[in-house]
């Protein structure tokens, strides 16, 4: 297939996804309004815990005490991670459920090329929900500025930090193809990632996450993007986790195209492409 | 210095030489290899419309999905005009337009028209020549004023309407078509059935491979059939060439009700095949054999002290009885569980 089919391949899987979103309503009432109200309960759950928006024990353990704009901070980078996991490492499972996977595997293009525009599509939708929360978090006061030396920066993790993710969602992808079963599976993710990355508590509370938490990914870019937008971190630090980070990407992104086309195959031997 | 020459025969469509497909089930000591297709031979050449009939779980579909490409044979090798399915995989698959069996096969959220321009895109069309061609399917197959509403709203022939213009979307020379009418309400399957024939055989001339159980749809439309059986493919012959093997034969149908023991049946004298069917509290015995009246009081007497006895019919064969016949299992069994098991 040429390049230029290719690209359209992806355009229409684009669009595909795009359009099967917005034919749910509901979902599409959600989204408009989850970002204008998600950080109530963040906010509630600081007033009952520490009795307002910062902490001195938090600031001995993070370095700044404002513990909303941690947990705020966490919960809009780690969106990007989940719906990845929903969007992408359920789609193929949601191609069996529909019936439609077996012609995709039936034709002349990769599945990878439609993992590929299913990635780029969640990453849209996820990036304008982001968007939007950021927009309603930096006019309400929790003290988070996002000025274009900050943004910058967080956009450079925030990317690089979803390049390698999204390889592992190409590989957990192939995995459901395998096991026919994914909702399982992304609800223990979830909780591996909110138990072992700092999304909702620094991860040095605990010896064993404060170990665990430095092979994933996502602890990596919430200290960095924490670090820039919460306490001015310098270049050098910034320089050293995008190191780590392009050393993860290219790791996982290698290791999620050769799981998923190994596995794809074996579903083609095993004779279950289209089960669900 | 003589030239190498160029070995691939396009004159033949599909070419499938000892197609072997297992499937292992369970795990540990549990574990079974069941053969769903077993050294599986046909050579179909370009333009013909040509029938696979068995009962359901014979193998057809097992087979129609390694000719896609959807499944990778344990042994044996199948060729694309010539070219082998799975080393050359790509160029098969752009030559192969396939259609499944079951309405969940598009995507339901969306048009006519957006699932035609998706499954498009990935066989390389865009652009111009795209709406052309999805343009050219939409009107061929009637589906003009309901081109923009959601398929969700469709009847269940109007999807298969679409699933068919998928499957030549990208005017594939060999088109697989496992099980068309499969649910269809009659109008929709004799539709079904005529553009087969008439547009995409007849006037399109691409080769066709039909799977089908219905006796009447092989019979119509298909120049040859294999007969397949427990994975097996028994025969290959025109529907006349069949009929005209069992020339000197005649069926006895009877139809009793509830479900009276048949063994004395299947043993009298003459019987050359046997069949019994139950369904919705009525068994339908048929016995294949040289003269009907030969066992008639003898069939009579052996059932009307078990059950009511609802109709008597002496036949000339039809493909029905001349898969029986042949194969020994009657086509409206379902033969899934009876597949020979390797390990």
């Amino acid at each position: 297939m040429t390049f230029a089919a290719t690209i359209g391949v992806i355009r229409a899987e684009m669009a595909k996804t795009i359009r099967i979103y917005l034919s749910y309503p509901i979902i599409v009432v959600f989204w408009a309004v989850f970002p204008m109200l998600w950080v109530f309960p963040f906010v509630f759950q600081g007033k009952a815990l520490v009795g307002g928006m910062s902490s001195p024990a938090f600031e001995q353990l993070t370095g700044s005490g404002n513990y909303m704009a941690f947990v705020l901070i966490g919960a809009m980078v780690s969106n990007f991670v989940f719906s990845g996991l929903w969007g992408v490492g359920n789609s193929l499972r949601e191609e069996t459920y529909w019936g439609t996977m077996e012609y995709i595997i039936a034709s002349p293009t990769s599945p990878l090329v439609i993992l590929v525009g299913k990635t780029l599509a969640e990453a849209a939708v996820t990036t304008c929900i982001v968007c939007l929360q950021a927009v309603v978090i930096s006019i309400l006061p929790f003290g988070i500025s996002f000025t274009l030396a900050k943004v910058l920066p967080v956009l450079l993790i925030v990317g690089l930090l979803m390049l390698g993710f999204y390889g592992f969602t190409i590989a957990f992808a192939g995995f459901t193809l395998l096991i026919k079963e994914a909702h399982g599976w992304i609800h223990t993710l979830e909780w591996v990632f909110f138990l072992f990355s700092p999304i909702r508590y620094p991860v040095q509370v605990n010896a064993i996450t404060q170990v665990v938490s430095t092979l994933i990914p996502l602890t990596w870019a919430l200290v960095a993007i924490r670090g820039i937008i919460l306490l001015n971190r310098n270049e050098v630090s910034l320089g050293r986790t995008v190191f780590i980070l392009l050393v993860m990407d290219a790791i996982l992104l290698v290791a999620g195209w050769l799981i998923f086309s190994w596995l794809e195959r074996k579903t083609r031997r095993d004779g279950t492409v289209g089960m669900h | 210095m003589i030239a190498a020459v160029d070995t691939v025969d396009s004159s033949i469509a599909l070419d499938c030489q000892g197609v072997v497909k297992n499937f292992r089930r369970g795990r540990g000591l549990k574990k079974r290899i069941t053969r769903a297709v077993d050294e599986a031979t046909l050579q179909i050449p370009r333009g013909e419309l040509f029938g696979l009939l068995g009962p359901n779980g014979a193998g057809k579909t097992t087979l129609v999905r390694c000719i896609a490409t959807l499944l990778i044979p344990d042994a044996g090798r199948i060729s694309v005009l010539g070219h082998d399915a799975f080393r050359d995989s790509l160029w098969c698959r752009r030559r192969i337009g396939l259609l499944t069996s079951g309405e969940r096969t598009l995507y339901w959220k969306l048009s006519a028209r957006a699932n035609l321009n998706f499954f498009a895109a990935l066989y390389g069309l865009s652009g111009k020549a795209r709406d052309k061609r999805v343009d050219y399917l939409i009107e061929l197959m009637g589906l003009k004023e309901a081109e923009k509403e959601r398929l969700e709203r469709y009847s269940s022939g109007m999807k298969q309407k679409v699933s068919v213009a998928r499957a030549i979307l990208h005017d594939p020379d060999l088109i697989l078509l496992d099980e068309p009418s499969l649910g269809l309400d009659p109008q929709f399957a004799r539709f079904i059935r005529g553009f087969i024939k008439e547009e995409l055989n007849r006037r399109q001339g691409k080769t066709i491979l039909l799977t089908t159980h219905y006796m009447d749809e092989a019979d119509e439309l298909c120049d040859r059939i294999a007969f397949i059986n427990k994975g097996r493919i028994v025969d290959i012959k025109s529907p006349g060439e069949y009929k005209r093997d069992i020339p000197h034969t005649e069926v006895l149908e009877v139809r009793v009700q509830g479900q009276p023991e048949t063994a004395k049946v299947q043993a009298l004298p003459g019987v050359e095949r046997f069949s019994a069917e139950f369904k919705d509290g009525v068994t339908t015995i048929k016995l294949v054999l040289p003269r009907a009246e030969m066992v008639l009081s003898d069939v009579i007497e052996l059932l009307r002290g078990q059950a009511r006895i609802l109709g008597i019919d002496v036949k000339q064969p039809t493909l029905e009885d001349v898969f029986l016949y042949v194969t020994g299992t009657s086509l409206g069994a379902d033969t899934s569980e009876d597949k020979a098991e390797v390990q």
